[in-house]
Parts: C-alpha cells; structure tokens; sequence
C-alpha cells in the first residue's frame, strides 16, 4: 500500500525547477492564485513575507510532484500530512482544488504572519534528546513543542528570545544539535489561537468535498472527513504535529512504501529513524 | 589508516541511511560529509552517530566534535580508530 506523505514548509526555495508540463501549469495557477511566481521566486502585488513565499512554494512544490507521480503510474492508497503538508494533502485527496489550496496557503500564512509585526517568534529544531527531559526545558523557558517528529528530533516553538534561551539549555542538557530559526508566528503552540477567529473566518470561504483517499491527521491519527477539514485547519495551528505516531500509524494500518511528495526529504529520514528504532 | 576501515565507514553510512543505489566506491574518502559532499544533515549525523555506537563502541557526545569527526569519510575512520573499544 502506498502512502503520499507531505512535509511541511521547507527551510529554502529549491535551487532549480523542473520544466515540464504539469510544472508550468502548477507555476500558472500560483501566479493567478498568490501571485508567487514559482520560476523566481518572486511575487507580485502585496508584498509576502519570505516564511509565506515558502509556505507557498513548498505546497506548490507538493503539487507539482504530487502531479507528476501520478503521470508516471504511482498511485497512493492513503495521504498524510505534517504540518502545512495538510494543504497540498487536501488537495491530493480530492478535498480541496490545486488553486484553492495554494490561495488558502497564502491567506491562511499572511494571517498568521501578521503576529509577527507584533512580536518577534522563533523556533527552535533539537536533535538528540528524548521528550521528557526536553518537555522540561521547554517549560523552564516558557516555550512549547510543536513537532515531534521521531523519538530524538523536535521543533520548539515560542517568542524569540525564550526559544533561544530553550536551545541554550537544551544543548547544555546533552542535545546532539540545537539551532533556532526566526518565524512569523509561534507555529503549531497555544499562541495561536490569538489569531484563531481570523483563521476560521478564511477557512469559512472555502468548500470542502469529501476525501476520495483516506487523509490521516497528524494530531489523533484519525482520518479526516470533510466536515473535519475546516476546524481541524484552525486547531492543528494550535497544537504539536506528532509525526513519530502518525508513521507508526500508517504502518499499522497497512503502508508499504512510503513516498514523499514535496520539497527535500525529512519525513522520509525522520521514517528511516523510526523504523530502525522498531527494528525494520 | 586501515583501507579497511575506510571501506567499512562507507558500508556504515550507506546502511545507516539507507542510501539506495551507492556502492562504497562512489563515495569519496575526503569529500566532506555535509554540505556540497554527501549532503547529510542533523538528522543524518544523528543517525550516524547511533550506528557508530552500535557497530564500534564510540560515543560522538557533542555537535562540537560531531562538526570534526563527520568532515569526511577519512576523519570518521580516524575517530573510530583511535576510540573503538
């Protein structure tokens, strides 16, 4: 059985893009969508921060390969999702139209990346520890987990200053790396639900269809139906990304190859860690 | 340095990560691990770090030595050999 998984956002914009078919079409719809011209990354009209050039140019990216495996014959049985992976991953399942996703994705991350004009955020990516001593130092810190993606690999999420201080102790309590990067928002924390209102009234302008393809979440590993779609949308920007439980999830339920559709390959090695902590 | 150990490195790190349709001849003994070389990221090295406890008995405790040992191919073997127990 295979699963098409899609990663969240990447950290960079792929150096080179492909030049095909499906690659101009999906390059023609971000335009006339976000105004995100994917062949330079550049945009149009109302400036984007950089973080929302991403976030659009990692779904569009989804999209794209999301097309071409399926030209080329490979077909997935199920779909899941991290983080804004749940996009692209609506899209994939026949919920939401390409268009609609990338305009969601634009709307939904200028939204948020409006927190940033009123604080500054950071997250924080640890390697090496377990969750339990590192649940501490988030605490300690007044910051918040927000992805946890294997046993021994985390993002914290928070303002800036007490994430850094966060990496500061967690390298001092024995993690293997530990760097923070500057955000427009307190991603997949309690913080967001300041903009919670705003989120359910852009998620309200769109219709959802009924998923063709099984959708597992990365929050309860259930699957998502389309009446789910709009407040999950809302919460899951609120609450941690479990992705170690939704790959032990799939596996259970039947996956056999997992492929990831999108920008790099973390899933893909955050899978390769869980698998050989289970002994596969 | 054993050209031996050299060679059980590579076979380390195209198990360890999985690396699908490379032989141990492909990878360059100086050619740096991260960045322009392999490409290998934090995820990787941590990975990397497990299968050297594993299969040798030598603990990588920090980033600060992670960023010498993993240069290349050479300095991983040379920590191996001046560690294993």
């Amino acid at each position: 059985m295979i699963c098409f998984m899609f990663p969240g956002q990447p950290l960079t914009f792929e150096a080179t893009v492909p030049d095909d078919l499906d690659f101009r079409q999906v390059t023609a719809l971000a335009l006339e969508r976000t105004g995100l011209n994917l062949a330079d990354c550049t945009c149009r009209g109302e400036g984007l921060t950089e973080h929302v050039r991403l976030q659009v140019h990692g779904v569009a990216m989804s999209l794209y390969h999301c097309r071409r495996l399926r030209r080329e014959g490979t077909v997935p049985a199920i779909i899941a999702e991290h983080s804004m992976g749940i996009y692209p991953a609506m899209a994939a399942c026949g919920a939401l139209e390409d268009g609609d996703a990338l305009e969601m994705t634009c709307r939904i991350g200028a939204c948020i990346a409006a927190m940033g004009t009123r604080n500054t955020y950071a997250l924080g990516c640890i390697t090496g520890l377990t969750a339990a001593p590192l649940m501490a130092v988030a605490e300690n810190n007044g910051v918040f987990l927000a992805n946890y993606n294997t046993s021994r690999h985390f993002l914290l999420s928070g303002e800036r200053r007490n994430v850094e201080d966060a990496v500061a102790e967690a390298l001092e309590s024995g993690a293997f790396t530990a760097r923070s990067f500057p955000c427009d928002a307190p991603l997949h924390s309690p913080l967001m639900e300041e903009v919670a209102g705003e989120l359910r009234d852009i998620v309200g302008d769109y219709r959802f269809r009924e998923p063709t393809l099984p959708l597992m979440n990365h929050i309860d590993q259930d699957y998502l139906s389309a009446a789910d779609l709009p407040e999950f949308l809302v919460r899951e920007l609120s609450l941690p990304v479990y992705w170690e439980r939704t790959c032990q999830a799939l596996s259970a339920a039947g996956v056999s190859r997992f492929v990831e559709v999108g920008v790099g390959d973390s899933l893909k090695k955050y899978n390769r860690w869980i698998a050989s902590e289970g002994g596969r | 340095m054993a050209d031996q150990l050299i060679e059980e490195v590579k076979q380390m790190i195209i198990d360890a990560l999985r690396i699908e349709g490379m032989t141990p001849a492909e990878i360059d003994t100086d050619a740096p691990l991260f960045g322009e070389g392999l490409g290998l990221d934090s995820i990787d090295a941590l990975q990397l770090v497990v299968a050297m406890e594993k299969q040798y008995g030598v603990v990588v405790p920090d980033a600060a030595t992670g960023t010498k040992v993993f240069q290349s191919v050479r300095t991983v073997a040379a920590f191996i050999a001046e560690n294993r127990k």
